[in-house]
């Protein structure tokens, strides 16, 4: 499992974080995949994922460890992904009126196409906390208790919650393309 | 791990962003940076200069008025030495181009009055020499 601790306010305060653009490069493609795998939008994905950044940049200083940066970075991803949806006010999207290309746009090249394709239009059709405690958990590789933490509830109901949204991919999967185990 | 788990993990793997995302962000952040400098100096200005009579900054203005004061009496008084210095400096030249002058005049006069002197000599050497007279008048 990924590294998710948050780190204790009375950790070593001098600890060296690293240089800002390496901080970028290390971590872009994490940040942006969490953006564009919950937005389904690459424009407004690389926004998101940029306005991360920023914020990042002003409160380098604050942040102890590399740990703490990679905590801070999936939490602040996954609150402005929420606050988004809400200002933009993101229709729940059936996945009937899923366009095909939303898939094809992400630039997926999959081992099977069709399944990884419907999966994500799937995926982009859950509400959206659930949404990304999918992602946090298939993207990031995260335990329940992890994105417990990030998402500030308790870890008994994130798995709740991952239980029902697997159950629901599951069953849709298994509904437009015959039998997955 | 089921099936859909295995699929769900490779159609949600992580993507590299677009071209020049780093660059883009590197940018903004030092736009911020730049924009931020000037902020910083802009509120020490109005910090500083806010709420004049406030009587915390009543000791604020005496440091500044104070600083002010100073800094226009030394450069006033720097620019006064400067300028005596120059006009010293001039005279100082003025004064041994004279000197220099009167020095050549002088040692042309001693030698006018040497060569006087001289010739003087030799001719009364020849009028006060008795051998020469006797010989002068046989």
């Amino acid at each position: 499992m990924a590294m998710a601790e948050p780190v204790p306010a009375d950790a070593a305060a001098d600890v060296v974080v690293g240089d800002f653009a390496e901080i970028v490069r290390r971590h872009q493609s994490m940040v942006f995949s969490i953006a564009l795998h919950f937005l389904a939008d690459p424009p407004a994905a690389e926004e998101l994922a940029q306005d991360v950044f920023m914020q990042l940049h002003a409160k380098l200083s604050t942040l102890k460890s590399p740990e703490h940066v990679v905590f801070w970075l999936r939490k602040v991803t996954s609150h402005r992904c929420i606050d988004r949806m809400r200002r933009h006010r993101m229709p729940q999207v059936s996945l009937e009126d899923l366009p095909e290309s939303v898939a094809f746009s992400l630039g997926v090249q999959p081992a099977d196409p069709f399944l990884a394709r419907r999966l994500q239009q799937l995926v982009a059709s859950l509400p959206g906390k659930a949404r990304l405690m999918v992602i946090l958990r298939y993207q990031e590789d995260l335990s329940a208790e992890d994105i417990a933490q990030i998402l500030d509830m308790p870890a008994a109901t994130v798995k709740s919650h991952l239980q029902r949204a697997l159950a629901m991919l599951r069953d849709k999967v298994v509904r437009t393309m015959g039998e997955v185990r | 791990m089921t099936r859909v788990e295995d699929e769900l993990k490779n159609a949600l793997r992580r993507r590299e962003p677009p071209q020049g995302f780093t660059h883009r962000v590197l940018a903004r952040a030092a736009e911020i940076g730049s924009r931020q400098a000037d902020h910083a100096w802009r509120e020490l200005w109005l910090k500083i200069f806010d709420q004049p009579l406030a009587p915390a900054n009543l000791l604020r203005w005496a440091t500044v008025t104070v600083l002010a004061a100073g800094l226009v009496v030394g450069g006033v008084h720097y620019r006064s030495v400067q300028r005596e210095r120059t006009q010293g400096e001039a005279a100082k030249q003025r004064l041994l181009l004279a000197l220099r002058i009167a020095g050549r005049k002088l040692q042309l006069a001693k030698t006018r009055v040497d060569q006087i002197n001289s010739g003087r000599v030799n001719s009364d050497q020849l009028h006060s020499d008795p051998r020469a007279n006797q010989q002068e008048r046989e």
